[in-house]
């Protein structure tokens, strides 16, 4: 019971037990201050019966609770002046049937509705099974990559590596020369192999983002883009690694598009952190008519970005220029990014 | 010459040393973490210093920022930082304070001891040593640079690396007398005041390249 119920109820109270001291007082006889007591007990039960109704959690069960609670004391109302006005045939009947047939209707359309909660939770698993099905698909292509990556050229670098000692340490004794250019070749193919390696783990997590945070790791790309770039950023802390990687492979893959396809000349990039939410905004002065729908790039950022309930809104008319927006909901934890001006 | 080494993997920290006491250096400290190479670095002063960029503890860029906090106390303390990998971002805050002495390279150069240790030779100098990897990204697509010629930015590229005329000219196979022609070309076209000293000129190139689209910065 809430406290201005509470006052309520002791307001009405107060005036029913004046009235009837003054019926009291005033030579009794008929006592009219019932009526006072059914006028002051009206709004005091209304007001009950839709309190007790909103203890139900919001939606649909709450407001079938409040209809049930009104009716019930409208039918008690009348069976009050019923017995008020000298009792007689029982014509309560007939809006207590009208009122317990329109609740009756309420119940049994909210029954044949799935239950709001149920829906939005279903809309939920929907959604959540989508993404984990794109993630797994992403991951798994990934995975994919770097086997191939790591077959194709650290692997065969090193196999050839291999051979070129086995047969410089042949040649060694009957032919120096020889030797020594092929060991000069297995240096060489070791270096080759570093590069590779090095393709390798940039392509599963760059070590920028790894050793600055996504602020920096951005500005890298930036730097390395052939367009004119800029970045504001604006990250008081990291994030957790995987929405920064995710992020951050986002931003990659819209610069990369920016480059190929947008025309622009330049690019302003715009990072930062409100209200629980990771927002980076890329745009670019091109011409425009970038399709969600159309090219992979999109799509794939949009996926990526769905596993973290992140979206990808994009303007781009035809003509240009073209807005990018993409939002993560994420919190920052308060290891603070380095900064370049900043040794600390 | 004395040099502390930075290197939190056991094998290269070995590595290392081994190679430099070859070459007759004198390794004066080799430690493994930021904070000990902080402390070697102010204890020790030495000639040069080896650095990997990732060590401990949080192994980010515990070493890059040790090196420009080192050189922040100690203006021109011959730094040459090592890397699994070279970013243009990285070049340009060691750079930054235009104080030469810097050097900052793959570690796969390593590979190459004689040109490794040429390297540290220079950076003790007080010259710089920037991998090739590092200047080409530099040099690449920066608006100025389509003014010059393809040798001109073979030349600028091997300057930006800290090499001297001699060595550029060895290696292009040009005469002293055409390397220089190139350099006063390639200075003029980006307007900058030519100097005869080797390591002042290399500063202001790299100050140059480094320094074009940096707005981006904060």
């Amino acid at each position: 019971m809430t406290r201005s119920l509470r006052l309520g109820a002791a307001v009405a109270a107060g005036l029913g037990l004046l009235t009837t001291l003054i019926w009291g007082v005033s030579g009794q006889g008929y006592f009219w201050p019932r009526w006072v007591w059914m006028g002051v007990a009206i709004p005091v039960g209304l007001a009950g019966a839709v309190a007790w109704a909103r203890q139900q959690r919001v939606g649909r069960r709450r407001r079938l609770a409040i209809h049930g609670a009104i009716s019930v004391v409208i039918s008690l109302l009348e069976v009050v002046i019923w017995l008020l006005s000298g009792l007689g045939w029982f014509w309560p009947i007939f809006p207590i049937a009208a009122l317990a047939a329109l609740f009756g209707v309420h119940a049994w359309v909210l029954g044949r509705l799935p239950p709001e909660r149920e829906r939005e939770l279903l809309q939920r698993v929907d959604v959540l099974s989508r993404s984990r099905s794109g993630a797994l698909d992403i991951q798994a292509a990934e995975l994919r990559r770097i086997e191939r990556d790591l077959h194709d050229g650290a692997q065969a670098r090193m196999v050839s590596l291999a051979m070129s000692l086995g047969l410089a340490a042949r040649l060694v004794k009957s032919d120096p020369d020889a030797a020594a250019s092929l060991l000069d070749e297995a240096r060489a193919s070791t270096v080759s192999a570093l590069d590779e390696l090095r393709d390798v783990v940039h392509g599963i997590h760059p070590p920028v983002l790894a050793e600055r945070g996504l602020a920096d790791a951005i500005r890298v790309v930036a730097l390395d883009s052939p367009l004119d770039v800029e970045v504001a950023a604006d990250l008081p802390g990291r994030l957790d690694p995987p929405v920064e990687s995710a992020a951050y492979f986002a931003v990659r893959e819209l610069l990369t598009n920016a480059a190929k396809h947008s025309g622009a000349e330049k690019v302003q990039v715009d990072v930062g952190h409100a209200g629980q939410l990771l927002r980076i905004v890329v745009h670019d002065d091109g011409h425009g008519g970038a399709d969600p729908a159309g090219g992979t790039g999109l799509l794939g950022v949009r996926r990526r970005l769905g596993t973290f309930d992140g979206v990808l809104e994009v303007r781009s008319p035809t003509g240009g220029p073209t807005t990018l927006t993409m939002e993560i909901p994420c919190v920052l934890s308060s290891r603070r990014t380095s900064t370049c001006s900043e040794p600390d | 010459m004395r040099v502390v080494i930075a290197e939190d993997v056991y094998l290269l920290r070995a590595g290392l040393t081994r190679l430099l006491e070859a070459y007759d250096f004198e390794v004066v400290a080799a430690v493994e973490s930021g904070p000990e190479l902080l402390a070697a670095l102010i204890e020790h002063r030495p000639d040069v210093a080896v650095v990997d960029v990732r060590l401990p503890p949080t192994f980010t860029d515990e070493g890059l920022r040790a090196a420009i906090e080192a050189r922040h106390t100690h203006p021109g303390l011959p730094v040459v930082v090592l890397s699994q990998h070279v970013q243009q971002l990285y070049a340009r805050e060691l750079l930054a304070d235009g104080g030469g002495g810097v050097g900052y390279l793959l570690k796969d150069r390593v590979f190459n001891d004689e040109q490794f240790v040429d390297a540290l030779r220079r950076v003790a100098a007080g010259g710089t040593a920037m991998d090739p990897d590092v200047v080409a990204k530099l040099i690449s697509g920066r608006p100025p640079m389509a003014k010059l010629s393809p040798r001109e930015r073979e030349v600028l590229g091997l300057m930006a690396e800290g090499r001297s005329n001699a060595a550029i000219g060895q290696r292009l196979f040009l005469s002293d007398s055409a390397v220089s022609k190139h350099i006063a070309s390639i200075f003029g076209k980006l307007g900058l005041a030519a100097s005869d000293d080797d390591n002042r000129r290399v500063l202001a190139v790299l100050a140059h390249i480094a320094g074009n689209s940096s707005e981006s910065r904060p």
